[in-house]
């Protein structure tokens, strides 16, 4: 029986859903970027002060601010993502014989990672 | 032509082919048994059941009270003989479908719970929510996965029985992918192809729903027996068709006319209470509350829309919690495809063609006149529903009668001789006329043809009934018959998938058994369940206490004979309904 | 079918005739409408009227056969809930539902989805046979809620075309299957998880799946297919290293 099958050629760029899974996806190399140069500081901190600082100073430079603007923006995409999907990876969480809506769960998780990051600016402050 | 060889076939993969099956399969697990179905197995029309199934299940309830409204429901044109049978199977086989995994609704106790029907004592009824047919297909197809023995030929298209020298000898198939022709010989023959809705114009059925079994029984010298007993559902959504289930009614809503007056308290169906009454009002038979219907709109008390005139199915005071928990389609459904909100508006709805209470004549053992073919569900009339079906009856005789199909011509396979001579005989010849309709060249439009069958229909053979417009529609059918022999021209005339080709032959089963339904009609001069005549209001068991048996006559006009009807242990009475009844508690 | 006060819509059809093409190409037709009419009923219209030849499944037009999916304007959809109406006055493509093989026209070969049905054990496999006389089992709301939404499979195969893993590797399970493998380890009547593990952690069970989730988005019945083959690579990690724990008794 002759039939006739598609190619997937292009296919993330189909549908808007396939292109925002595709940035998540790719989120996760800016992740990893930034995860590198944190890493790299920290190598700096054990050589000693002075390196320390220039690898500080270095940050300030336009190149760095646009990456970790960029890496800021991408990876709170990529948590708001990590929430969205959250519910998908746990059984039904049941209080009382009433399940928990998954709206609840995304909510709950945006909220704890907006309180947690406003505490941690808080100390730091 | 490829030759399959099998022990047993079964034409048609819903709810009572599928149990044919797994029954054929469990009586001797070396039976090979070909499952051939025109679509694959979970897209047929059982999908659609919504209510649920009944059996005897309270402390309350009794085999004897499931009889008797099944046997009154029928206006006791039932074979009580086949009705006690299905009311003693019943239980054990909603039990083997819920060991099976069916979702039945429960009890906070985890035991099974049951809800009210229309013409019921007691409520009997085991549903999952109100998509009952499509779980009991899926559970049955899912687990006829189990069975080796059971395999399945999806999308093969039967156009003949091939009958030698007065025995089953198998069917003759088309491949619907490819168009090829396929025989599949085997001593014993199960017909589970469903209705035939699909003649009338409005109707709740699937496009599937064309009465093919019928049709090459019916051509094989099979009588149709009490074919003149079509259904109407009272309560389809309005401009489409699509089912809103009796559980509505069931789980206490109510139909009210455009003054919003609860017009079946008129129509014999009273008292109108504060509270449900068993068998009262909107817990009346179908038959009863469609012809209310009828009355309504003659009186000109029913909605006037752009789609026709309608009642109000009203679910609101049920509240959103209840209604989505146990109507979940039904509210789905009246929001998708009519803009309503359930919750908050009530539902415009009519009556529709819904259900084939005749069907190939057998006896209660599933067995037709024609050694090695059996049928079973509502291809078939096995006998329980008489002149009128009670709701939820049809889902559980899938299953009961389903299982005795099988467990039968699995039987009487293993006990068959095999017989000699070559099926390809009777085989070529068919499939060499049905490939010319590929080549005509000249002809009518099948759209065009199909279109006036289901008018015609509608008209002569609806809800009420006359001589005149009975005469009418035999007519306009022996017309279109003719019309449809002189030739139908096709657009598409590949092989390869076509589907219009299978309307086609569709057709050809439809026309005839629309002339057993309007015949059938015509000759019974009195009013009865669902075939109420204008001409002959009184129902009259002097001369028509009696099945009607549509036999094929070639070209000419079926001839209409009679047999007794079985009765056991309920003599005819006045059929009654409201009243009596105690008050209703909803669970 | 009601006056259609003269409004007409471009529905363009992809056709594929395997005796006669090597590829598909599209046609166009135009077809009178009202506001209630859904685009399976466009599609019956263009058959009965203007091609016969036009090819497509269908049956119930309630939304719970699962027939007639198919993509329009590249989303899959089924056919039946889909109207007329949201696409006018631009027109609308209707195209088979993607990452299955073409039959002819907008009908696609399911056979993979059936082969891959029956390898996830469809069936209550119960810890001991029980008898019919004994009655039913027990079953709680609550626990039959923790597999009923996946028992609402209709099979439609939407999510399979919504799935980009299962179109770049056919012998990913994919989602619909998955989810009724879930199903019945989930429910309380089913004693067979362990035989159905197999699957599960096999490289065509749910690690095939990275969470693209447009399976969940397109599903007509809310299922959340994702949910449960997410679900299942908890169980999967589980089953790792639990075997390091307590090893399975065949090994």
């Amino acid at each position: 029986m002759k039939t006739y099958t598609r190619t997937m050629n292009g296919w993330w760029r189909r549908n808007p859903f396939y292109l925002w899974y595709t940035l998540r996806e790719w989120s996760s190399f800016f992740l990893t970027a930034y995860a590198l140069v944190l890493l790299f500081g920290l190598a700096r901190l054990a050589e000693g002060a002075a390196q320390y600082e220039a690898w500080r100073a270095s940050l300030a430079s336009p190149g760095a601010v646009i990456f970790h603007a960029a890496a800021a923006l991408i990876v709170l995409y990529h948590a708001w993502t990590w929430f969205k999907v959250m519910h998908k990876t746990l059984p039904f969480l049941r209080i009382g014989a009433r399940r928990v809506p998954d709206s609840a769960i995304f909510a709950a998780g945006v909220a704890s990672s907006v309180v947690l990051s406003l505490l941690l600016l808080w100390g730091f402050a | 032509m490829q030759i399959i060889q099998s022990d047993v076939i079964i034409v048609g993969g819903g709810g009572a082919g599928l149990r044919a099956a797994i029954a054929a399969s469990e009586r001797d697990s070396r039976l090979r048994v070909a499952l051939v179905s025109k679509v694959v197995p979970m897209r047929s029309h059982t999908v659609a059941a919504e209510g649920g199934a009944a059996a005897v299940t309270r402390g309350d309830d009794s085999l004897q009270y499931h009889f008797e409204d099944t046997v009154s429901g029928g206006d006791w044109l039932c074979d009580q003989q086949a009705v006690e049978y299905f009311v003693a199977h019943a239980h054990e086989e909603l039990v083997r479908l819920e060991h099976w995994g069916c979702p039945w609704g429960r009890q906070p106790d985890g035991h099974v719970n049951v809800r009210y029907f229309g013409g019921m004592k007691v409520p009997r009824t085991w549903y999952a929510a109100d998509r009952s047919g499509f779980h009991i297909l899926h559970t049955l197809f899912q687990t006829s996965h189990k069975y080796p023995g059971i395999k399945r030929y999806d999308e093969y298209f039967c156009v003949e029985l091939l009958v030698d020298d007065g025995h089953v000898r198998g069917v003759l198939a088309i491949e619907i992918a490819t168009g090829e022709f396929v025989v599949f010989e085997a001593p014993s023959v199960v017909f589970a192809t469903g209705g035939v809705g699909r003649v009338f114009r409005s109707n709740t059925n699937a496009g599937t729903v064309t009465g093919d079994g019928m049709g090459l029984a019916y051509r094989a010298g099979v009588a149709l027996r009490d074919m003149e007993f079509m259904q109407y559902h009272p309560t389809c959504l309005l401009g489409t068709g699509i089912l809103m289930t009796e559980a509505c009614r069931g789980e206490g809503a109510v139909l009210t006319n455009k003054d919003g007056y609860r017009y079946l308290q008129d129509y014999g169906l009273g008292p109108l209470d504060p509270w449900p009454r068993p068998k009262a009002m909107e817990l009346g038979p179908r038959d009863r509350l469609s012809q209310a219907f009828w009355h309504e709109m003659k009186k000109g008390r029913t909605l006037e829309t752009p789609q026709g005139p309608a009642v109000n199915l009203d679910l609101r005071h049920l509240g959103a919690k209840k209604i989505h928990e146990r109507l979940p389609l039904i509210a789905e459904a009246a929001k998708t495809f009519s803009g309503v909100d359930c919750v908050r508006e009530p539902i415009p709805v009519c009556p529709g063609v819904h259900y084939m209470m005749g069907g190939i004549l057998t006896n209660v053992r599933c067995e037709t006149t024609l050694p090695g073919l059996y049928a079973a569900g509502e291809c078939a009339s096995v006998g329980i529903h008489g002149a009128n079906r009670l709701g939820s009856n049809s889902l559980t005789e899938l299953v009961v009668f389903g299982r005795v199909a099988g467990e039968q011509a699995a039987q009487f396979a293993l006990a068959a001789p095999r017989r000699a001579g070559s099926v390809l005989r009777q085989a070529q010849p068919v499939a060499d006329a049905l490939l010319g309709m590929l080549r005509n060249t000249e002809g009518e439009r099948l759209a065009a043809v199909r279109d006036e069958m289901r008018l015609s229909m509608e008209k002569g053979a609806g809800i009420y009934r006359t001589q005149e417009h009975l005469e009418e529609t035999c007519r306009k059918l022996m017309e279109l018959r003719s019309r449809y022999a002189k030739g139908i021209k096709l657009d598409d005339r590949g092989r390869a998938f076509n589907t219009e080709w299978l309307t086609a032959i569709e057709l050809r089963n439809m026309l005839e058994v629309s002339q057993a339904i309007a015949h059938s009609a015509l000759e019974r001069r009195e009013s009865r369940g669902s075939h109420q005549r204008l001409d002959h209001e009184k129902r009259d068991d002097v001369n028509f206490l009696k099945h009607s048996l549509a036999c094929r006559r070639g070209d000419e006009v079926p001839r209409i004979d009679y047999m007794p009807v079985t009765i056991t242990k309920s003599s005819p009475r006045a059929r009654v309904y409201g009243g009596e009844g105690k008050q209703v508690v909803l669970t | 079918m009601n006056a259609t006060n003269g409004k007409v819509i471009a529905i363009e059809c992809l056709r594929y005739d395997p005796q006669t093409d090597d590829a598909p190409h599209y046609e166009t037709y135009q077809v009178p409408f009202t506001d209630d009419m859904s685009v399976l009923q466009g599609l019956q219209y263009i058959k009965d009227h203007l091609d016969g030849s036009l090819t497509f499944r269908w049956s119930c037009r309630m939304a719970i056969c699962g027939s007639c999916g198919g993509m329009v304007n590249g989303v899959p959809r089924l056919s039946c809930e889909t109207f007329l109406r949201d696409f006018y006055p631009e027109g609308l493509r209707v195209e088979p539902l993607t990452h299955f093989p073409i039959q002819r026209d907008l009908a696609v070969d399911q056979t993979d989805f059936l082969v891959k049905l029956r390898s996830i054990k469809p069936y209550i496999i119960p810890e001991a046979p029980k008898p019919v006389t004994e009655g039913t089992f027990l079953q709680t709301p609550q626990q039959m809620d923790e597999y009923y939404q996946y028992s609402q499979c209709i099979n439609c195969l939407l999510c399979y075309a919504a799935c980009p893993q299962y179109g770049l590797d056919r012998e990913f399970t994919g989602p619909g299957a998955l989810a009724l493998l879930h199903r019945y380890n989930a429910d309380s009547r089913d004693a067979g998880k362990a035989e159905r593990m197999e699957l599960v952690n096999a490289d065509e069970g749910v690690w095939g799946c990275t969470l693209v989730s447009y399976c969940s988005e397109v599903c007509p019945k809310s299922i959340d297919p994702a949910r449960a083959v997410n679900q299942n690579k908890v169980e999967s990690t589980k089953d790792y290293f639990l075997r390091f724990v307590a090893p399975r008794r065949n090994g």
